[in-house]
């Protein structure tokens, strides 16, 4: 058939019916040649021809594409069906939207954090590196030897090794109050590498960042320059101040580009070897082997794997083993590819791309809920239909048609519901980016809509569709229509409860796991927030600051802080002060380094496990309420003419010097082997980080005998009354001593502990997973609901003969709530199950115990009640059956 | 069973489309005198019923077996007439062939089940 005859058809017909006119016509004529009359002729002639209207439908039907004219018309049949019960049309729906909306929007956040493009050349021939000493995590962290050994030594499998390393520094136009930036400093091929475009001016070039303090020259992002240049097109050649350098703006990078961090994007990017001037890293620091802070990126040659490529890191490692032997001691490299390193570094266990997996899991649940909620209203539906279904068929529709008519009409409530879903999601999703981290430093997640999302919820939209189709389209294909008619309509009974029933069976039990999942982290919550802390976080004001910002160095810094202490100290209504570099649960430099204690020697085929330490002034512990246990707090003795001090928790003492003899000891840190540390004091255990783990070992240094250029300090300061009431007084002080100092993170110690390393992230997912649970929960509800009532519906007429028969209304309540109960019982029992063996999948993301008593038997206690009073409407609606109407019904 | 009645479907039609292409082949005719040769022909044992003839006729068209053309009939009547085309004549002698050989495949059974009866 050729489309030429279709688009003609209506003109081809025409001209058949002249052609069987002309056919009728002869045969009339012939009838009346054999005598007959005119009129007998031509009744004659037409029952030998047949009915020409059919003869033309025929043909008409061979000049049309069928199938596409019938999904038209039973698209039409399938909306007006849907117009004509609008109730089931808007529940059907709002369910698939649910369902379809949940998925989208946290496949928005896997997208965003694992598989969204960074917008880079060919991103996966990059790898990130990764380092370890035997026995330890996997880190992005490296020296520049260790740059050096990477980029000179491993030309065979890579292209080219680039380096970057974070900071944070103040940008300032001549003579305004700098901003704070957040700054990367790269190797001049960085952008090179990358494969990352101006759009404005230039990017580095290869030989920038070699020689400390030769370049000063500034790359801005596309964003930030929009934000603090008002997208000057004149930027470039603009002279800005960085922590009170004088530097050059020579470009900005291209729209798109947002670094290689999933949250973190960088806002300045400066040459490398610029990091010893603006952040007043002495040359020695800069080059020592243990000052690991940049982080080692690698293009890997064409033709290249990446075994190919972990071989030749490993004649690397094994090279810098023998030319660094303490620095590098152990030492084994790694690569990546970028999405590992992209969120949170290498370490499976606070991965939070692994978090996002798991909720899709989570969000698949809620799906699968709402897929067998509205297949089971479709199934009530093609119940009632089902004598209609059986008189089409009867005048002569094929079964296969009306299979599909069903279809299309579940598909169209997918498409409807997919849509409405794609909307819900959309918003899900800008809800998820717009999730406040809780800290001034330019950490935000942007789980942008892009063709990836889309693709996947179309796919999810029409999985749906198919899976809520098919089950109703199935049984009618089944279904023995002769039987239908004789039985009067009332259903192709029997078989299809059992269906039924497993299908809401499935609905408890995945509820079930949904809400033992938010229970359980909903409990880790709670937990955490009174979990002990080992300090006191109430009425402790925090802020940040750093007065390299404004071009301070190192005595004048040290000057600074000591005068602001000093005055702080004596405001009315302050009780302490102290700055740290250190906050509990706070998200800059975390960082700890090796340790050496004499007489102790680690346990065979483990290296020595980085100590995590706070540089702190003093008041530390009685501003945060640390209990010391031995010895002596810091005085102003503690400088750099006395020995150097340390006070240590109880942690370490117990690993360190089981027998508690560590006042007057000594260590020393493998990054400053020249000053051991004494042992002047032991504090109490505080958290740092993490609630549940046991508390690590812990020390800290005085500030006064380890500032060595990093300014960033936190103030902290405990105040008599409301912390928040003091803040006035606190910032005039600072205004006073240094006019155009930035402070950010002001805030509460107790808010200070709601960061994505503290209690933000368990809040972020119990409400994530209390959302879904509650979801889960009314998806199910309605599914025990709706098919109770149609149970009891169906019943109707059995009921009315059991209670003509003399049956009670608790006879009556007894067998509904008996089926009902069944179906719930098996559902609870199935997600018990099956909720024990995902908690313990779990175990490394919650607090509690992931067989946490409280949580299972609540949930169960709270799903068995609510499933109860589901059954109870259909139930009550069952015992108040009139016993004359319900046999005069049918 | 389904499958069955379609082959059986496909059968008759050939056969038809055979029967038509047959009649065809001493020259042009319309779509009554198609009808009225197969039924003299036949002897009136093959009544086809007419109304089939036309869909049967579009069908060659289609796949250009046949070709067609409006004329007067012998009665001077306006008719569509119906003409075999080179790949028609080709057509008509596979399908003869398909015929007259089943044919004989199923005389050789009915002869020999004869036999055995007898």
């Amino acid at each position: 058939m050729s489309l030429r005859r279709y688009l003609r058809r209506r003109e081809w017909d025409e001209e058949r019916q002249r052609e069987l006119d002309a056919h009728l016509a002869e045969e009339t004529a012939d009838n009346v040649a054999r005598g007959m009359t005119p009129d007998e002729a031509r009744r004659r002639a037409y029952m030998k021809l047949g009915n020409p209207t059919m003869i033309r439908e025929e043909i008409w039907k061979m000049n049309s594409f069928v199938s596409v004219e019938d999904l038209g018309r039973d698209v039409r049949y399938a909306l007006r069906q849907l117009r004509k019960s609008p109730g089931f049309a808007a529940i059907a729906i709002v369910t698939l939207a649910l369902g379809i909306g949940v998925n989208t929007a946290i496949f928005s956040m896997v997208n965003g954090l694992l598989f969204s493009s960074m917008h880079i050349r060919q991103e996966n021939r990059m790898l990130e590196i990764g380092s370890r000493q035997k026995g330890t995590p996997w880190q992005p962290q490296f020296s520049l030897v260790e740059y050096e050994a990477l980029h000179g030594q491993t030309s065979d499998v890579f292209s080219d090794a680039v380096g970057d390393a974070y900071g944070l520094d103040g940008l300032s136009m001549e003579g305004n109050k700098p901003d704070r930036a957040f700054t990367d400093y790269v190797t001049g091929d960085y952008f090179d590498v990358l494969g990352v475009q101006p759009y404005l001016g230039r990017l580095f070039h290869a030989g920038e960042g070699v020689t400390p303090g030769a370049d000063p020259v500034v790359v801005l992002t596309y964003p930030y320059w929009k934000r603090h240049f008002a997208a000057d097109p004149n930027v470039v050649g603009k002279h800005v101040l960085l922590d009170g350098h004088p530097m050059t703006v020579v470009g900005v990078t291209a729209k798109e580009y947002h670094g290689v961090n999933t949250a973190l994007s960088p806002e300045v990017y400066l040459p490398l070897a610029m990091i010893v001037p603006i952040e007043s890293t002495p040359l020695s620091e800069y080059n020592k082997p243990t000052n690991r802070n940049l982080r080692l990126y690698a293009r890997l040659k064409p033709g290249v794997t990446k075994q190919q490529a972990n071989a030749t890191l490993e004649v690397v490692s094994r090279r810098l083993v023998a030319e660094q032997p303490v620095a590098d001691k152990d030492i084994e490299l790694a690569s990546f590819p970028l999405w590992v390193g992209r969120n949170a570094g290498f370490d499976p266990q606070n991965a939070i791309g692994e978090v996002a997996w798991f909720f899709l899991g989570l969000a698949g649940m809620v799906l699968l809920l709402a897929c067998v909620n509205v297949a089971n209203l479709l199934l009530v539906r093609a119940t009632v239909r089902e004598r209609e279904m059986v008189i089409r068929s009867a005048l002569g529709a094929a079964r296969s048609r009306l299979i599909r008519q069903m279809l299309t009409e579940s598909i169209l409530l997918a498409v409807c519901g997919g849509l409405a879903g794609i909307g819900l999601g959309l918003w899900g999703s800008h809800l998820l980016s717009s999730i406040n981290l809780g800290t001034d430093l330019p950490l935000h997640f942007d789980f942008g809509f892009d063709w990836h999302v889309l693709a996947f919820s179309m796919v999810v939209a029409v999985a749906a569709g198919a899976v809520v189709g098919i089950v109703p389209a199935l049984r009618l294909a089944r279904a023995n229509l002769n039987l239908v008619l004789r039985e009067g309509g009332r259903g192709v009974a029997g078989g299809g409860h059992r269906f039924r029933d497993a299908l809401v069976t499935v609905q408890v039990g995945s509820a079930m796991i949904l809400l033992i999942i938010a229970g359980l982290f909903t409990r880790s919550l709670t937990q955490s927030e009174h979990a002990e802390l080992g300090f006191n976080p109430s009425n402790v004001l925090t802020m940040m600051m750093d007065p390299g910002e404004i071009g301070y160095t190192d005595p004048r810094a040290r000057d600074f802080y000591d005068q602001l202490l000093q005055r702080l100290r004596a405001e009315p209504g302050v009780k302490s002060a102290t700055i740290a570099q250190i906050v509990p649960m706070g998200v800059v430099g975390n960082g700890g380094d090796a340790i050496t204690v004499g007489g102790y020697q680690a346990p065979a085929g483990q290296s020595a496990a980085p100590v995590l330490y706070n540089l702190i002034a003093t008041d530390y512990f009685s501003t945060l309420q640390i209990p010391m246990v031995q010895g002596r707090d810091f005085s102003a003795e503690d400088d750099e003419s006395h020995p150097y001090a340390a006070i240590v928790s109880e942690a370490m003492v117990k690993k360190y010097w089981p027998r508690g003899d560590a006042i007057g000891r000594t260590f020393t840190m493998n990054s400053d082997p020249a000053h051991p540390l004494v042992v002047v004091g032991v504090a109490r255990d505080a958290r740092y980080q993490g609630f549940r783990q046991a508390m690590p070992p812990y020390f800290y240094i005085p500030f006064a005998q380890h500032y060595t250029g990093n300014s960033l300090e936190t103030l902290e300061v405990r105040t008599e009354g409301d912390p928040g009431g003091m803040l006035p007084e606190l910032e005039r002080a600072i205004n006073d001593m240094a006019p155009n100092l930035p402070v950010f993170d002001v805030k509460t110690l107790h808010q200070a502990l709601y960061t994505p390393n503290g209690l933000l992230l368990f809040q972020i997912i119990a409400t994530l997973a209390g959302v879904m649970g509650t979801l889960g929960l009314v998806l199910a509800i309605v599914g025990v609901y709706g098919v109770l009532s149609y149970v009891v519906s169906q019943r109707t007429s059995e009921i009315g003969v059991r209670m003509a028969l003399g049956a009670g209304r608790g006879d009556i309540l007894k067998i509904v709530y008996k089926q009902g109960m069944w179906i719930v019982g098996i559902g609870l029992a199935v997600g018990l199950a099956a909720s024990f063996g995902i908690a313990h999948l779990l175990h490394s993301l919650i607090v509690v115990s992931p067989a946490d008593p409280a949580t299972y038997l609540g949930v169960s206690a709270m799903l068995a009640a609510i499933a109860m009073l589901a059954c109870y409407i259909p139930a009550r609606r069952a015992m108040y059956v009139e016993p004359m109407k319900a046999l005069r019904m049918d | 069973m389904l499958i069955r009645s379609k082959k059986e479907q496909e059968l008759l039609l050939g056969t038809l489309d055979m029967l038509i292409l047959q009649t065809l082949v001493m020259g042009a005719a319309h779509g009554h005198t198609i009808a009225h040769v197969i039924e003299h022909m036949s002897e009136d044992v093959l009544q086809i019923e007419q109304g089939s003839l036309y869909p049967a006729l579009h069908r060659l068209e289609d796949r250009e077996w046949v070709s067609s053309f409006w004329g007067t009939s012998e009665n001077n009547r306006k008719a569509r007439f119906y003409k075999l085309t080179a790949a028609g004549r080709k057509r008509l002698r596979v399908e003869t062939n398909r015929w007259e050989s089943m044919v004989e495949a199923i005389g050789r059974v009915l002869g020999n089940t004869g036999r055995v009866v007898e």
